[in-house]
């Protein structure tokens, strides 16, 4: 018997007749699990979450919800019915009546929930009390979300679906409301699908990540693996933090590379020696040493607050990234030399 | 796919669209039957001189109901001047005065020892005025009465056109270099052109369609055609015929300013940083001539009629005392309220239905149905009494059951009936573009909070709409104190109203005795623009 809390199973995500992501098909074991969808603008994110919430239907596979049919060919449950509460991107408060009014709208429903919200606490809890009084078209796109975010919390729905939740929150308020956002969706046991482009949102909301490029449901993983093994290079790419630089292997835990030499670690996945491989280079990979004798020229140099990530070009014109930590001392300018701390380990080394 | 979408929204939408939707059919059935030998007389004689009339007509009003229209909007919208704020409102109580008794008013006062005639003899003492006074009678007087009577429609439409107009459009206009002039003609009024094509669509439609104002000048339009094919021939299918003509000419107006428009946008999104106007302030002789345009056009609209209709009132006092006014006060409200909310309730749910189900056969039977509107009320009424005609003969004798002709012909039910499909358009489309504020994904939040459709209707789009349905209750119930040919022929027998009295004492060349229902006739009329003015204005 399938014990998945929810589960979709090898379903097309169609709208207005057009397939947008084929054969998907992931499992959300538990409840209370937060999951999150990573992917560019337009892929179909918004339109998985649509059609979980019986907004849009499906014609293969299936979907289901507490071992219960929900979406499949030939069954549709109405949205109204489903318990799947769903806060859109885009502004979608009733504009008759104000944030509270609006909030209050999600309370009805689950009037017999056993752990009730209160409207007050999420709405201290979300920073929406300066407004609470006012009406949509009073209150800024970002506590527009707040609003339909605390509507969605209240309604304490089987699964919660977040389209985009924070993604006009001022930068302030953002990660405090990350944290609380990810404790009461687990005091709550709200089992939530987060929709985002923020790989770093994403990375810290879910307990599990589904990158999604090109139509498919790429990769499915908790966000350490999805980071660290990537298992394609698209993903690699779009995650868009290392590069892929030619190397050949010369044992069962080592590479020789034209333009770093020696590289030592450890294979997350067997190549017979001799191999032509492309490594995956990630920024945090390869380390800084002024005293080094690998000196790469520096081609740009970003300063990120907690780091700076220089941009070294290699004899063969490879441009890699390296990340310093930014109370390093010693900062190099364009055109200058930077060393490259030998031998290069890295822990886990992917190549593709 | 179509039973997929079929449930019981879609069945109301489907069958409230298709009984609105039955005159047009008629109209364009007409095509395939065979009509009478009065066909080939009206081809080989007066064909022509209809077609000839209603374009001269169309032409004539349209120029005028444009110049005025877009004038004072302009006016009122840009510049602030002593009464500019006056004006705004008090410019739209033309919607009050039907052309039919604008056609009176200009008779009586410019006629042979007329009005003007008795001021100019007590001022000056007695004189040959008669032939010194122009004569607006025939096709002017027509095209006056009509113009006057509906430029409100241009006017307004314009003017909330020019409201929504934000001011970065204007500054846009100054930074390229551009004079007032300029900007007027290059930025201001193209940006407001839908607004006045839509403005100047509806007049053409009201034009075209006018019984009371042509009938009494004796113009032989398209409409009186109808209407002769009808009463004096007897010939349905040529009334038809002709009303299939009509609506041919309104549609080819639409589709030309469409090809002309193509794929222009002309509307500033509201929120994309909109910036309200600040008015120009007018002074010295800028502001005079301001002044005077929107004053003499709201004397001649406004003014001119109901100081007519009140001097004939107050000196021919007999007519008023005889006049049952309680009654026919009675009888126009009872009309305004029965039609009014059967239209806004039956108007709400076809196009919630449409909005639930999304299906694009609906919209289209829709669009199609409001269509109607273009079509006579006189053919309306005829259309309606032969439909009736033929179910009985066919349906209910055949089931050897009372005849139902007595319920539905001459009494409240059909007179009700036949306004529902006449101005079904006006209901419909006030709540279509209302449900157009709503973003449909408000629905959607509101199904995924656990709301069925229903409880979606009633607790979002009823609290939502109300100011709207309100406004277009209210339009409605303009439509129907002033409305002529359909209550006319339909009415239960000895059942009168503010207009229909008006028309027969004028039929009969009472005017003086036409003046006291016409003018308790505006002063309802007005009374309703009064209450909602604020929201025509804005909407």
């Amino acid at each position: 018997m399938n014990k998945n809390f929810f589960e979709i199973d090898n379903v097309n995500f169609s709208t207005g007749g057009k397939d947008k992501v084929k054969n998907v098909s992931l499992k959300i074991e538990n409840e209370g699990d937060v999951i999150c969808l990573l992917g560019p603008s337009g892929i179909g994110k918004t339109t998985i979450l649509r059609t979980i919430a019986g907004l849009e239907k499906i014609n293969s596979g299936k979907i289901l919800l507490k071992n219960k049919i929900i979406s499949s060919s030939k069954i549709h449950i109405e949205p109204e019915n489903r318990n799947i509460s769903l806060s859109f991107q885009d502004n979608c408060l009733f504009p008759h009546y104000n944030v509270l009014e609006n909030i209050k709208f999600g309370a009805a429903r689950n009037q017999k929930s056993k752990k009730k919200l209160d409207v007050d606490e999420i709405i201290n809890f979300l920073h929406l009390e300066h407004v609470k009084d006012k009406f949509p078209h009073q209150i800024s796109a970002g506590e527009s979300q707040r609003a339909s975010l605390a509507r969605s919390l209240l309604s304490k729905p089987d699964l919660l679906l977040l389209d985009e939740p924070l993604s006009n929150v001022d930068q302030s308020f953002k990660e405090e409301i990350q944290v609380k956002l990810k404790k009461i969706l687990n005091e709550l046991k709200i089992t939530t699908i987060v929709v985002t482009h923020d790989s770093y949102e994403a990375f810290y909301l879910g307990s599990k990540c589904g990158i999604i490029l090109d139509g498919h449901l790429k990769q499915y993983d908790d966000p350490y693996n999805v980071y660290h093994f990537p298992n394609s290079i698209d993903v690699v790419n779009f995650l868009n933090r290392g590069i892929l630089i030619p190397a050949k292997v010369t044992g069962e835990n080592s590479l020789e590379s034209n333009d770093l030499g020696t590289i030592k670690g450890n294979f997350i996945k067997h190549y017979p020696k001799g191999s032509n491989v492309q490594l995956l280079l990630q920024p945090e990979d390869l380390e800084h040493d002024d005293k080094s004798n690998l000196k790469l020229e520096v081609v740009d140099r970003k300063f990120r607050g907690t780091n700076f990530i220089y941009t070294l070009k290699t004899l063969s014109n490879l441009l890699i990234p390296v990340f310093v930590h930014s109370h390093h001392i010693h900062q190099h300018e364009v055109d200058e030399k930077f060393g490259i701390k030998r031998p290069i380990y890295i822990d886990h080394i992917v190549c593709f | 796919m179509l039973f997929k979408k079929f449930n019981i929204w879609y069945l109301n939408s489907f069958l409230i669209s298709a009984i609105v939707a039955i005159p047009i059919v008629t109209v364009f059935s007409s095509f395939f039957e065979s009509t009478g030998r009065y066909s080939v007389i009206i081809k080989d004689t007066f064909l022509f001189d209809y077609i000839y009339s209603s374009a001269l007509l169309l032409s004539g009003v349209l120029v005028f109901t444009f110049i005025i229209g877009v004038g004072c909007a302009y006016l009122v919208s840009f510049y602030k001047f002593p009464g500019s704020n006056f004006f705004k409102w008090a410019l739209i109580l033309s919607f009050a005065v039907p052309s039919y008794i604008y056609a009176y008013s200009l008779t009586a006062f410019f006629e042979n020892y007329g009005t003007a005639y008795s001021i100019l003899k007590n001022i000056f003492g007695d004189g040959e005025y008669n032939s010194k006074i122009p004569k607006f009678d025939e096709m002017m007087g027509a095209i006056i009465a009509i113009s006057f009577s509906l430029f409100g429609y241009v006017y307004v439409l314009t003017r909330a056109s020019f409201y929504h107009q934000s001011q970065n459009l204007i500054e846009l206009g100054k930074n390229l270099g551009f004079s007032r002039k300029k900007s007027f003609f290059k930025i201001i009024l193209p940006s407001a052109r839908p607004a006045i094509v839509a403005g100047l669509s509806l007049v053409a439609m009201e034009t075209l369609s006018d019984f009371g104002s042509v009938s009494f000048f004796g113009i032989s339009t398209l409409t009186t055609g109808i209407y002769n094919a009808w009463i004096s021939f007897d010939d349905l299918a040529l009334a038809n015929r002709l009303s299939f003509f009509l609506l041919i000419f309104i549609l080819g107006l639409f589709i030309l300013e469409n090809i002309s428009r193509r794929k222009a946008q002309y509307h500033t999104p509201v929120k994309a940083g909109f910036k309200s106007k600040s008015l120009i302030e007018l002074n010295g002789y800028k502001a005079l001539t301001a002044f005077l345009i929107c004053g003499i056009v709201f004397f001649i609209s406004f003014l001119f009629p109901v100081l007519q209709m009140l001097y004939w009132t107050i000196i021919f006092p007999k007519h008023l005392a005889d006049l049952k006014i309680t009654e026919l006060f009675l009888n126009t409200i009872l009309l305004v309220l029965l039609a009014s909310s059967v239209l806004i309730v039956f108007a709400f749910i076809s196009n919630f239905g449409n909005r639930v189900t999304k299906s694009k056969f609906l919209n289209f039977l829709t669009t199609f149905s409001i269509c109607g509107y273009a079509i006579p009320g006189v053919i309306l009424a005829v259309a309606y009494i032969s439909f009736v005609s033929w179910f009985d003969n066919n349906f209910v004798s055949f089931l050897e059951i009372k005849s139902i002709k007595s319920i539905f012909i001459g009494s409240i039910i059909g007179l009700v009936l036949v306004y529902f499909v006449r101005f079904y358009s006006l209901a419909s489309n006030g709540i279509k573009s209302g449900y157009l504020k709503i973003n449909y994904s408000i629905d959607e939040s509101s199904y995924l909070l656990g709301y069925s459709k229903l409880k979606t209707f009633l607790n979002i789009h009823v609290p939502y709409l109300k100011n709207s349905v309100l406004l277009i209750g209210i339009l409605i119930a303009i439509e129907i104190i002033k409305e002529l040919p359909i209550t006319l022929i339909l009415r239960p027998f000895n059942f009168e109203t503010f207009a229909t009295q008006a028309y027969i004492f004028a039929s009969q060349d009472l005017l003086e005795a036409a003046a006291a229902p016409s003018l308790f006739l505006i002063i309802i009329a007005s009374l309703f623009i009064l209450t909602t003015y604020r929201y025509i204005l804005k909407d």
